[in-house]
């Protein structure tokens, strides 16, 4: 019951884990080039998720400083502002992937890569 | 009388020399083969001078110590020569002038000599470095580098066959080395340092002891061509150009015998070895050994070949006097390797200036050859009487060392075992002889090939006749300069 | 902190920034200029730490705060021993490797883009440099993932379709890698509320206590994570196929560089942030020796397998990187000393195994060792030079590689492990079946066909890097005490903590 009733409490932190799972699962088993990539979007977003909510207290405002400056609960914003940089590290990711797959379209015709590795063997 | 502290850098220099002489060799070569000869040569007869030159300060019972501490840590890299190193180091340099001399008349008509006199020295050097360092870690660096540089005397003729066995003989190299490496750390670890003199012993059996004493005898023993690590031995030894095959047989054969050697009085001890049954079994392998080897040259056709098995036989004597732990039996095997390297280097020259003459590789083929190559079967009769130890020469003294020595240690089997292996050198020995010269004319051969009017050429004659008067000398005089190096190195081991 | 001296990690990780940026502008203007300003930067930044390293040894190893902010808030480099070393060998062989790129890109880069590969290259070096002195967790993380984008990008910089595949199997699995990394800080920041590595190391035992499922997984995913990236049997897959079908200089520098930095991260946080309690509680150090020693043999077999040179020199690859890990987790001063030593041991003899193969498939297009039959009668000084890397590599003495075994054997008895002495000569006898038959091959092999084989050497710029990196093997094999001390100092940082 603990660990049920843990898992209802943070279920941020469970939501957030399970779309990384997801992500993860995609890429490493799907073999359509363009859904690793999805995969890898998707994987990216739950941690930062994940990071998001550990910053996040509950009924805390963003943490710009009122006028007075009295009696506001402020979120933590360094993994928030952390996160910023890890979207665009995903963002430049995600673009040289999706560069590398028009590339290999090029070469092989196809996003699939169960079918390039099966050309590459018919070619040895 | 030289300076001492010019004494003490004779060893360095005696190693290091024919290492650095690669570089201008090589850039000589490329200019005249005639000066490139004739440079190694030099390059070698300074290097004997150089070990001559130390035998004043070992006759008075010193020693030479010097060491690079700063050199490859934590071990450092130490020269120390007694009369065991010297002994082994002297016939070494000595026999290798005489080889190289050799050469220059054999290689003349074969390819790639550019190729064969930089390794020869490195060889060289690696070989003597082996014979005068003074720590086991400077020993394996000096035997890798020998091991490396003789791969390349070995696969010299680029032969699928010289290549095939080349392979096989590098990576026994290797592993050989590697368990040698092991050895030397377990050591190193154990008692604290890896050097030959300080006389700290190996803590006597234990599990690690014997791990660290077989991966000794395995390193040792591949080089030395001990019968279960022999595998490579005949089948390198007879592919390499004679020259070459004379040195691996008659001299890199003793280095291993040598690491055994220190590694048995001076890294483990009589006690622990004889202790721990380790005494029994070096005799029964060396039991082995020489039946082994004499039985299968027995039955080899190939000249080279049956004298490649036969080394491995005359192996297995210097592993029994090793084994007997006593003066006599001691002092017999230290001569031994004078013996051996003399005769066996005599037996493969003569082989080659047969082979060269005529082309034929085969027992059968050469009947007659006497008639045709008096002065060659003449020194290899002479060496072949010497190996079956016919009394004036020098293989009959160090057999009856041996023998005594095997009867000092209540080891009467094994002097029977030398009786039995005498008569079996007889046999494959004699009827090369006696075919030889009572074979017929030597129809069979056809016209051999005459060099300066001689049967070979001068250089190549004189090598095997120095060597030939060497037997003769050493064996009619058995008080004389071999005898008391021995028995001052049997001394030193047994005093250690 | 007046002394202008405490500066230069910053300037040398900017210096290789800007050339980065600058170099496509440069390029466009004075194409001639951009090669000759990445084959500057790189020195001279050598220089620079040498002279930090004089500095440090005269006082001692500090923090450095970017702007002079204090963490929390602000950024902090390390400026100790470790990454001193580690930011040298990335410039010493970053250098060599420059010198060489410059004729040999012609033959497989398309013109208009070698001042982008420039621009990769120093960007790589950049992040590889930021992360040996990192010293908080966010920093490493961000220069984790530019580094693996450069080197990625350096991969499918060749135009040809196993490149671009290679490079792409090697983004998908950096950036799991990548996930499990951030995943991983996510879940220290949570439980010890700090990116600073000291900061977090401080409420480290505190927080293992309190939470020590937490840590214990982040400590999985690190190891999984990093282990991805730098190559650790059985995460390698992607390494074989994209070290081979690189550029030449970009194989040498994944495979001589980029791999260790990774390896060298991770266990400067295990060893420094995660310390001795954890360690205690599970068996970590023990589970990565054994993967290391999996990791020498199984690399080595792999390699026995291959006939393309190129692909064997990266199954060799994995290999020794099993030697670096095996020799800091066997946790003795001498271990540790191995393993460090091995990183630029390794370095130098796998730069200039990769330079001499690209050399080799310069000159003649051949990249099937049974090809190479006396190819050493056409490339004299190519081959001679492999026969240096290859001996070094076997572990002969006199040759650098000797010295890195010899310290990691020491290392397993010191830390009364025996059993892996033997996994080192074991794989030293597997790196001589698959070495040496090259060398004998190429210098004793017969090639009929004496046309094809004339003597035609390299361009002086492609020769003079390869003799230098074949020095390096022999000087650092014969006289490695300068080396040995530095590195010395460098463990005693990783072991004290």
């Amino acid at each position: 019951m603990n660990i049920i009733s843990g898992l209802i409490q943070n279920y941020f932190y469970f939501a957030s884990i399970v779309i990384f799972l997801i992500g993860t699962h995609v890429m490493l088993t799907h073999s359509n080039l363009i859904k690793k990539i999805m995969g890898m979007n998707i994987m990216e977003t739950g941690i930062f998720l994940f990071v998001v909510s550990i910053g996040y207290i509950r009924g805390g405002s963003a943490p710009i400083v009122p006028i007075d400056g009295r009696g506001v609960r402020f979120i933590n914003p360094l993994p928030s502002a952390l996160i910023l940089t890890g979207i665009v590290v995903g963002v430049s990711l995600t673009a040289f992937a999706l560069s590398l797959v028009i590339e290999l379209y090029k070469y092989y015709g196809t996003t699939d890569s169960d079918e390039i590795m099966e050309m590459r063997r018919r070619e040895r | 009388m030289l300076d001492a502290e010019l004494v003490k850098y004779l060893p360095v220099a005696a190693v290091l020399l024919p290492l650095v002489a690669c570089i201008p060799l090589w850039a000589i070569e490329q200019r005249s083969a005639q000066i490139r000869d004739w440079f190694a040569i030099s390059i070698n007869a300074i290097s004997l001078g150089l070990i001559v030159a130390m035998y004043p300060t070992i006759a008075r019972g010193g020693t030479i110590f010097l060491e690079f501490p700063q050199l490859l840590p934590p071990f450092g890299i130490s020269f120390k020569v007694d009369v065991v190193g010297f002994s082994f180091a002297l016939i070494a340099a000595f026999v290798w002038l005489l080889c190289t001399i050799y050469s220059k008349s054999y290689m003349e008509y074969e390819p790639a000599c550019n190729r064969y006199y930089p390794f020869l020295l490195l060889c060289l050097s690696g070989c003597l470095g082996v014979f005068l360092t003074g720590d086991l870690f400077s020993l394996f660096l000096f035997f890798e580098l020998m091991s490396l540089a003789s791969y390349v005397l070995v696969v010299h003729n680029q032969t699928k066959e010289a290549l095939a066995v080349g392979y096989r003989y590098l990576m026994l190299t290797l592993v050989a080395s590697l368990s040698l490496l092991f050895a030397i750390i377990i050591t190193f670890e154990v008692t604290g340092s890896t050097s030959l003199v300080s006389g700290n012993y190996f803590p006597a059996a234990s599990g690690l002891a014997s791990i660290t004493f077989f991966a000794f005898l395995a390193g040792f023993g591949m080089k030395m061509g001990i019968v279960p690590f022999h595998i490579w031995l005949p089948e390198a030894h007879p592919v390499a150009p004679a020259g070459a095959s004379a040195l691996l047989s008659g001299i890199m054969l003793k280095t291993g015998a040598y690491g055994l050697l220190r590694v048995i009085y001076q890294v483990f001890g009589m006690e622990t070895v004889s202790g721990a049954g380790w005494q029994t079994m070096l005799l029964v392998m060396a039991g082995i050994t020489i039946l082994f080897g004499s039985a299968l040259a027995i039955a080899q056709r190939g000249l080279k070949k049956r004298l490649a098995y036969s080394s491995i036989a005359q192996m297995g004597y210097i592993l029994m006097g090793m084994a007997l732990f006593n003066e006599n039996g001691l002092t017999g095997d230290v001569y031994h390797v004078f013996t051996h390297a003399l005769i066996k280097s005599t037996l493969f020259l003569c082989a080659g200036a047969i082979i060269s003459a005529t082309g034929k590789h085969t027992v059968d083929e050469i009947k007659g050859i006497g008639y045709r190559m008096p002065v060659t079967m003449t020194c290899f009769t002479i060496a072949a009487l010497a190996m079956i130890g016919i009394p004036p020469l020098n293989g009959f003294v160090s057999k009856v060392f041996l023998s005594v020595g095997a009867l000092d240690a209540g080891q009467s089997a094994y002097a029977v075992i030398l009786v039995i292996s005498s008569l079996m050198n007889g046999i494959y020995y004699l009827p090369i002889v006696i075919s030889a010269f009572l074979g017929g004319e030597g129809e069979a051969i056809g016209p051999i090939k005459r060099r300066f009017g001689l049967e070979m050429a001068p250089s190549m004659m004189v090598p095997i006749v120095i060597l030939s008067v060497a037997i003769f000398a050493t064996g009619l005089m058995p008080e004389g300069f071999a005898l008391q190096l021995s028995k001052a190195a049997a001394q030193l081991l047994l005093s250690s | 902190m007046n002394d202008p001296t405490v500066h230069i990690p910053v300037i040398v990780i900017c210096t290789s920034l800007i050339g980065a940026f600058l170099a496509p502008v440069l390029g466009k203007y004075r194409p001639a200029l951009v090669g000759l300003m990445a084959r500057l930067i790189a020195p001279v930044n050598a220089l620079l730490l040498v002279i930090l390293l004089r500095y440090v040894d005269a006082g001692e190893t500090f923090h450095y705060y970017m702007g002079g902010w204090a963490p929390p808030w602000g950024i902090a480099l390390s400026v100790d021993y470790l990454a001193i070393y580690v930011a040298l060998i990335i410039h010493l062989v970053s250098a060599v490797i420059l010198l060489y790129a410059k004729d040999d890109l012609f033959g497989e880069v398309r013109g208009d883009l070698h001042r982008w590969y420039y621009t990769l290259f120093l960007l790589l070096v950049a992040a590889m440099t930021a992360l040996a002195f990192s010293h908080d967790f966010f920093n490493i993380f961000v220069f984790t993932e530019i580094a693996t984008i450069a080197a990625c990008a350096l991969i499918a910089i060749k135009p040809k379709k196993e490149c671009i595949e290679a490079s792409f199997k090697y983004l998908i699995l950096s950036t799991v890698g990548s996930g499990f990394i951030l995943l991983a800080l996510a879940l220290i920041y949570m439980v010890t509320g700090h990116f600073n590595l000291t900061l977090v190391a401080q409420n480290m035992g505190a927080a293992a206590e309190a939470y020590p499922l937490n840590i214990m997984v982040s400590l999985a995913l690190l190891i999984v994570g990093f282990g991805v990236k730098s190559a650790l049997f059985p995460l390698h897959v992607w390494l074989p196929d994209a070290h081979s079908s690189a550029p030449s200089p970009s194989s040498a520098v994944l495979s001589g560089l980029v791999v260790k930095i990774y390896a060298v991260v991770l266990i400067r946080i295990i060893l420094t942030v995660f310390g001795g309690e954890v360690l205690a509680a599970a068996p970590i150090a023990d589970m990565i020796l054994i993967i290391a020693s999996v990791a020498i043999i199984a690399g080595s077999l792999f390699a026995l397998a291959q006939t393309d040179i190129k692909l064997l020199l990266a199954f060799s690859t994995v290999a020794q990187v099993g030697y670096i890990y095996m020799g800091i987790s066997l946790l003795s001063e001498t271990g540790t000393m191995g393993g460090l030593v091995h990183i630029f041991n390794h370095a130098l003899m796998k730069t200039l195994l990769f330079l001499a193969a690209g050399a080799i498939i310069h000159q003649t297009g051949l990249r099937k060792i049974s090809d190479l039959d006396g190819i050493a009668k056409r490339m004299p000084i190519t081959m001679a030079v492999f026969s240096v890397g290859a001996l070094s590599m076997v572990g002969i003495p006199g040759f650098n590689g000797f010295i890195s075994k010899m310290y990691l054997a020491t290392g397993a008895f010191d830390a009364g492990k025996p059993v892996f002495i033997l996994v080192i000569l074991m794989s030293s006898l597997l790196n001589g079946l698959y070495y040496l038959p090259i060398v004998v091959r190429a210098f004793l092999g017969t090639n009929a066909e004496e046309g094809k084989f004339a003597k035609d050497e390299l361009p002086l710029s492609m020769t003079f890097p390869l003799v230098i990196l074949g020095l390096a093997c022999i000087y650092f094999g014969l006289l490695p005490g300068s080396l040995l001390e530095l590195v010395r100092k460098a463990a005693h940082y990783l072991i004290a903590v």
